[in-house]
């Protein structure tokens, strides 16, 4: 666990206004109100205890907690405590908040927040005035063949028309304004049939009620209007609780350690400047491409190639952004400032996503077509009419009434919203519904980086002779005493141990005397002193080479299982699986029960990745790329779905499609099948949806479609498509589990 | 007959009372987070301390 002190220089940017500036959402003389993502917060009594932050320290008047968001907002006095000092409590009490340049920014959550509040306040105005008017209207359909007292149904109608004037010109705006924007780039999109069919349901109802011919539509409006709303709101409540994505600038450290002339100091990233010293500490990442000053340091580049296995440095190297630190503080000077490294540049190259439209595409299309038929038909049975000019208009509009795709808007959302739900109570993150209709497409998968596939832990094997324990104790003495990644997970769990004269070269070995016995580790070069340098570290106790140890990965549980699932999950043909990797082919024994030899790659560069990804895109396949890391974005980009799989979601959450944890990738297959049976699901509201439009325009076009017989219909449909909808997504979701 | 004009906007009044106590509520940010209030009812009430002292006052009844 990280030290208070290590902590405290931490959050002491936090006295640095423009990076205060990102956590506090107002001001007002002394009284701030600043919030902070907490990633750990994870059940009711996190709850309990960030409501409780008054308590410890004076200064705070009050704090709120919003789960969902894992955020909590802090009220406080600037003259009692101060950002630094709340940020250090929650970071004693356990809950570290993520302090970030880039999800820092207060209004990010703001217009979220009145969009919802409108779309609440659409539904409430939409939803009086349909109750309110079906209260009229049905004493119009009980009221019989004398119909109502003329008095009475002047009051009714006046009222009617007063309560559904808010629903046209205020619930219903969202519909036309997306209609007219579509229209005015001369597009068609879903929408523009849905304002239609609600424009001419108004106008018919109002000519209807002024001229004298009847009651109207005008209940069957405000509902329709109800239930598009209320579709909407699924939509949006979904795509709030799994919006994850972050950008680029979330995986580096918000501010960096300047020496200035001896002294050091903390300044933010963007402030860095060509020749300025760097000091990076263990686990923390390079911001901008530099040359090590230091005389050695380990440098962890899995962000950016793959490799997990740190590299040796010596002074004068060349360090790219991006790369981690491991071991000892490594001290830099900059040679570019952040924003220009090689790794923004790689990332500004591919990492942009391009929005995934396909489903949206498909819906436009549909509605582009949709609206065609509608108009066709109403203009056949106007024509056919003729004659009679009342009649005729009757048919007119009753057909581009009960043509309204209105069940159609409401299905896919509701569907799509379900199941991104329940995939997400089982840890698993959509980013969007098209992700859904992406899954259910792809045929090959690229596994990128083998550390998806084996656990993270590698576990060490021995060739040579038997160790005695008094031996073992001996070299996992000396080799606690290196920072080596090697040598530390050698040694883990081992105590503290009396050592003599220990010495390391670094990037060769270490040896020293330890329990009686003198130990040399390290590679072949430095143990014997012969031979090559291979993958595997070398041992030698007093004088006599006694054998290697190979760190080597374990596949993850389950993965023989999935690799027999995948083939068998239903796809247009049969499911392609690859192995395209940057690490070394150390892990390739494990992988080789797994994939044949041609269906693995290692040693690929980023580029290499993206070029793969792309000739199995020019084959015409759907690729789903599955990795870990940042070094996978730019092929993650380009695929057409991508999977990140992490350890830990709350950490590290690279901008991709999907994010699920490493432990649950054996349900992949079931993923798959899932996302298939929800396209699945949409279809078939689809055609339930045309059958029963095919049935309402022949009502219609045979003049027989009454207000009554609308009011009823409408519901009904909008509810059928709801409980396929909901049904179908909770139906199939059980499986995953 | 001539009382349901007055029963029906009397009634429309009431519930546009409604209605309007809604849209202000939605207004004041009460419907912005549904999902933490009800976790929140479960746990003890937040200002403990003043009940401990509250309990001091009070004979215990357990």
């Amino acid at each position: 666990m990280r030290g208070v002190n290590a902590d405290e220089a931490r959050y002491s940017i936090l006295e640095d206004y423009r990076i205060a500036q990102h956590q506090i959402s107002w001001k007002q003389g002394s009284l701030i109100k600043a919030h902070f993502e907490i990633p750990s917060m994870h059940c009711a009594s996190c709850i309990w205890l960030l409501d409780q932050l008054h308590k410890f320290d004076r200064g705070i008047h009050s704090s709120d907690v919003d789960f969902l968001r894992k955020t909590v907002y802090v009220e406080f006095d600037a003259t009692l405590t101060s950002l630094r000092k709340i940020a250090l409590l929650l970071s004693s009490l356990g809950y570290e908040p993520l302090l970030n340049a880039e999800r820092g920014h207060g209004s990010a959550a703001a217009p979220q927040k009145t969009a919802i509040r409108r779309l609440y306040m659409r539904i409430g105005v939409a939803g009086f005035a349909a109750g309110n008017i079906m209260m009229f209207s049905i004493s119009h359909y009980l009221a019989g063949d004398g119909g109502l007292l003329p008095s009475l149904e002047l009051l009714f109608n006046t009222l009617s028309i007063l309560l559904s004037i808010p629903v046209l010109v205020y619930s219903a705006s969202p519909w036309f304004t997306s209609a007219y924007s579509a229209l005015r780039r001369r597009h068609i999109n879903l929408d523009v049939p849905v304002a239609l069919g609600i424009s001419v349901l108004f106008v018919r109802s109002i000519a209807d009620i002024t001229l004298g011919h009847g009651e109207g539509f005008l209940d069957s409006f405000a509902g329709l209007v109800l239930f598009l709303l209320i579709g909407r709101l699924f939509h949006q409540k979904a795509f709030d609780a799994v919006s994850f994505d972050r950008t680029f600038r979330s995986f580096f450290p918000l501010s960096v350690r300047v020496d200035v002339r001896g002294e050091q100091r903390i300044i933010p990233i963007d402030d860095v400047q060509t020749g300025d010293t760097i000091l990076i500490r263990n686990g923390e990442i390079v911001p901008c491409d530099s040359v090590l000053i230091s005389p050695a340091a380990y440098i962890d580049y899995s962000f950016v190639t793959g490799e997990s296995t740190p590299i040796e440095l010596v002074g004068g190297s060349v360090v790219h952004a991006g790369g981690k630190v491991v071991g000892k503080t490594a001290t830099l000077t900059a040679t570019a400032p952040a924003s220009q490294s090689h790794l923004a540049s790689l990332w500004e190259r591919y990492g942009k996503h391009t929005e995934r439209r396909s489903f949206t595409d498909l819906s436009d299309k549909f509605g582009a077509r949709f609206t065609a038929i509608a108009i066709t038909t109403a203009v056949v049975g106007f024509v056919a009419w003729l004659p009679d000019v009342g009649a005729a208009l009757n048919v007119f509009t009753a057909v581009l009434i009960i043509a309204c795709p209105c069940a159609l808007t409401i299905a896919a959302p509701v569907t799509l919203g379900t199941a991104m739900g329940a995939l997400g109570r089982n840890k698993i993150f959509i980013k969007n519904t098209g992700t859904l209709l992406e899954l259910s497409k792809s045929d090959t998968i690229v596994f990128d980086k083998t550390g998806t596939l084996t656990e993270p832990l590698n576990t060490i094997t021995f060739s040579g002779r038997e160790l005695s324990d008094a031996e073992w104790y001996s070299i996992r003495g000396i080799a606690s005493h290196s920072i080596h990644p090697v040598a530390q997970s050698i040694a883990i769990g081992t105590p503290s141990v009396e050592v003599d004269s220990v010495y390391e070269e670094i990037g060769q070995g270490i040896e020293g005397r330890c329990n009686d016995h003198y130990v040399r580790l390290g590679t072949r070069q430095f143990v014997v002193s012969d031979g090559e340098t291979d993958d595997s570290t070398h041992i030698s106790i007093d004088g006599d080479y006694v054998g290697s140890l190979t760190l080597q990965s374990k596949l993850r549980d389950g993965m023989h299982e999935m690799m027999d699932e995948l083939r068998r999950v239903p796809a247009r043909r049969p499911l392609l699986t690859l192995v395209a990797t940057g690490d070394s082919e150390r892990d390739k024994p494990v992988l080789c029960s797994l994939f044949s030899n041609h269906q693995m790659s290692f040693r690929l560069s980023p580029e290499d990745k993206v070029r793969s990804v792309q000739e199995l895109q020019t084959l015409g396949r759907a690729v789903m790329m599955v990795g870990d890391g940042l070094n996978d974005a730019a092929a993650m980009g380009c695929a057409n779905v991508s999977v990140a799989v992490t350890n830990d979601t709350s950490t590290l959450v690279p901008a991709c499609d999907v994010v699920m944890p490493a432990g649950l990738l054996h349900r992949l297959p079931a993923i798959l099948k899932f996302a298939g049976s929800m396209i699945t699901v949409i279809r078939a509201n689809l055609i339930f949806t045309i059958a029963y439009n095919v049935l309402g325009i022949a009502l219609a076009l045979a003049g027989l479609l009454t207000p009554v017989l609308t009011a009823i219909m409408m519901p009904v449909s909008s509810l059928v498509v709801v409980g396929l909808s909901v049904g179908g997504a909770r139906l199939y979701s059980r499986r995953i589990r | 007959m001539s009382v349901i004009p007055l029963l029906v906007i009397c009634s429309i009044i009431i519930a546009g009372g409604f209605l309007v106590a809604f849209l202000w509520a939605v207004g004041r940010g009460q419907y912005d987070d549904l999902h933490t209030p009800a976790m929140k009812i479960i746990l003890d009430d937040r200002n403990t301390e003043q009940n401990d002292n509250n309990d001091n006052k009070r004979p215990r009844t357990s």
